[in-house]
């Protein structure tokens, strides 16, 4: 691995965890604690987005012990940025927003049985609601705890695959040929 | 406590959550939540990431204590609301050890220190980069979106409006930061190069923390007897 | 004995059709200081990257013609904030972290690293964690960093930009003392008053490409001083309508004006 693509990991995590951080002044309720994986991903391929989101759950996990083991929900996640950058997916809202929906899916996929098992559903406060909301509605608890973290993950997942998008399109073509990925995820190479 | 090798204190807050998870509910999660708040009262030494400096007097081992405490219960809470008694308390302990392992683990490891003790122990110079860079870069990162964010709310930013006025609001606030992150990789790698760091090199250790026989020896007991303990959680009839 | 030499290079930054540098020949001796000086965008930096190895290898991008360099070299970026290494807690092992990437001995690298502190003056700072300094601190700790590493050619790119007239005097003379032991510097800076006193000889870059050379009294030509290059005294003269020859120094001035 070169030295960029090393020293892009420890950035692109720590934009993750900045975007967490200040997505509260939008008050929107979204983590976006994947992006940085998968914008790494999506510049410099599969095992610079695994590194990234290791590295950014093991720094998670200083500030709140109880995300470390969500870190198989990042390695999926920059398995499947991998996928779409390959199809060219970032090259557009019309193609990106969908492939973001469709990883809101298999993240809450991946996060319920680690949810459910180690937390018991109550993984945060609006994961709990939810879940309770669920229960409520008559859903058995494995399938109110899905609901609890597909509430929250669908969306999430989506803008940050949004995001992505726009970033690799406002990147300059001469520091995006830079990056071996980014152009074929954005469909131009 | 601190004065132990970063591979120790490592060892011990892994091994504690593991048998919090492995050993019988609801004793096991008891004695393992115990031994992992008493140790958040134990000096801690650097001022590290909660930033407490925890290294003399009973208030500064309160904060740690505190933190813990303050971090698991939410979660007691909402257990109690999704489920009954018994389970909460199983679950509710394990959390907790959970949470008072890692949280006295950041009170007592240094960043330095384990990076130094990876570099002696011969992992690549590489990796170690990885964990310290982000520890660095992540405070950095944060006070710049903060000036984006004050920056904007100059120009009318603000948490009002509908959903796609925010997500024009969340991009304005991502797109800056986000695209400065990026090209300073270029100039980081070029600073990095300049100073010798190359993928794979072996760095000279500068200060080795110190670890002695029986740190090692404790450290494979540990992971023994959590193997140990959990082949017999799933072979002994009888053990729930 | 020559330390870096430049045949006819040209190079282009990946994905650019037009050369950033076009036709550069320049050398540097062991015991020189030669400063290079230019507009904005006239290629300094990037012919700085050529010397100290970076461009194209780590850069991309194409280069034609030749660069050769005799000794080990570090550079000096322009802005330290970016040029900590994120592996050092303490302003000692920050300084120690290109000799430790180097694999010397512990001793050796003690010897460097307070050599570099005092050279410096950063011995009060040695055990504040980087993060908290100034910008002027940092460029200094920066400056360290690379000097331990006891490169034979040294660059500098506006390395006095962070730095207060204090720090800036520091930077001068242990410029010049870096000459003295042998090594050699090239440098970009826009401090033009201070090259008289520091640079052996001055090189004027416009456009990627060498106008001028000569010693520093090329920063008092009419041509530099049209072009806004001049020292501050040559430009105040020629904006009071004075004649030519204008002054290089103040002292100059002086003599001049009785």
């Amino acid at each position: 691995m070169s030295i960029r693509l090393l020293a892009l990991i420890p950035v692109a995590a720590a934009i993750s965890l900045a975007l967490s951080a200040a997505v509260d002044a939008v008050a929107l309720p979204l983590f976006l604690d994947t992006t940085g994986t998968i914008l790494a991903t999506a510049l410099a391929g599969p095992g610079v987005g695994i590194a990234t989101g290791i590295v950014t759950s093991a720094v998670n996990t200083l500030r709140n012990p109880t995300f470390w083991p969500f870190v198989v929900v990042q390695i999926i996640v920059a398995l499947y940025a991998w996928v779409a950058a390959r199809a060219g997916l970032f090259r557009g809202f019309r193609t990106a927003v969908p492939a973001g929906l469709g990883l809101g899916v298999i993240a809450s996929v991946t996060s319920t049985p680690i949810s459910y098992l180690v937390f018991g559903c109550t993984t945060t406060g609006g994961i709990a609601l939810t879940t309770a909301l669920g229960r409520a509605l008559g859903l058995p608890p494995l399938e109110a705890c899905f609901f609890g973290s597909f509430v929250s993950d669908f969306g999430d997942k989506a803008v940050s695959f949004a995001l992505v998008t726009s970033v690799l399109h406002a990147l300059p073509r001469r520091t995006a040929a830079r990056f071996p990925w980014a152009l074929r995820a954005i469909g131009a190479a | 406590m601190s004065r132990l090798h970063p591979y120790t204190l490592l060892a011990i807050a892994g091994a504690l959550p593991a048998f919090a998870w492995i050993l019988p509910a609801p004793s096991g999660g008891t004695w393992t939540a115990a031994v992992a708040l008493v140790l958040t009262l134990t000096p801690g030494e650097s001022p590290g990431l909660t930033g407490t400096g925890a290294s003399s007097g009973w208030r500064a081992r309160l904060i740690v204590l505190r933190t813990a405490v303050v971090t698991a219960a939410p979660f007691w809470l909402f257990l109690l609301l999704l489920h009954d008694v018994p389970t909460t308390i199983a679950i509710g302990l394990r959390i907790t050890t959970m949470v008072a392992s890692f949280v006295w683990l950041v009170a007592a490891l240094a960043p330095a220190r384990l990076v130094e003790a990876m570099v002696a122990s011969g992992w690549s110079a590489s990796v170690a980069y990885l964990l310290a860079a982000t520890l660095s870069a992540v405070p950095m990162l944060k006070a710049r979106a903060q000036r984006i964010v004050e920056a904007q709310r100059c120009r009318g930013l603000s948490p009002r409006g509908g959903v796609a006025a925010r997500m024009r609001a969340l991009r304005a606030l991502a797109l800056p930061l986000v695209l400065s992150a990026l090209h300073e990789v270029d100039e980081r790698a070029l600073a990095l190069e300049t100073r010798g760091l190359v993928p794979g090199i072996r760095r000279t250790p500068l200060a080795p923390p110190p670890d002695s026989a029986v740190e090692r020896a404790a450290r494979w007991v540990l992971l023994v007897a959590c193997l140990f303990a959990l082949v017999r959680r799933f072979t002994v009839p009888g053990v729930s | 004995m020559r330390s870096l030499l430049l045949d006819r290079a040209s190079f282009w930054y990946p994905a650019t059709e037009s050369p950033t540098l076009r036709d550069v020949s320049l050398d540097v001796a062991q015991g020189e200081v030669v400063a290079l000086v230019g507009a904005l965008g006239a290629g300094a930096s990037t012919l700085l990257l050529l010397a100290a190895d970076l461009a194209p290898r780590v850069t991309g991008g194409r280069l034609a013609g030749s660069v050769a360099r005799r000794d080990r070299s570090g550079i000096v970026l322009p802005t330290p904030w970016t040029q900590v290494s994120g592996m050092a807690f303490t302003v000692w092992d920050e300084i120690a972290f290109g000799p430790a990437n180097l694999a010397w001995p512990a001793h050796e690298i003690a010897r460097q690293v307070d050599r570099a502190l005092e050279q410096l003056q950063l011995a009060p700072l040695a055990s504040r964690d980087p993060a908290t300094l100034s910008g002027g601190e940092l460029q200094r700790v920066i400056i360290a960093a690379i000097l331990a590493m006891d490169p034979g050619l040294v660059l500098f790119d506006e390395p006095a930009a962070e730095l207060d007239a204090d720090g800036a005097g520091i930077l001068w003379r242990l410029i010049r003392l870096l000459a003295r032991e042998g090594k050699a510097v090239l440098l970009a800076t826009s401090a033009l008053d201070a090259l008289p006193d520091v640079a052996d000889r001055v090189v004027w870059l416009e456009g990627g490409a060498i106008r001028a050379v000569g010693t520093p009294d090329l920063l008092a030509d009419v041509a530099t001083c049209d072009a806004g290059l001049g020292t501050s005294i040559a430009t105040v003269w020629r904006a009071a309508g004075l004649p030519a020859p204008y002054p290089l120094t103040v002292a100059q001035a002086v003599r001049g004006w009785r």
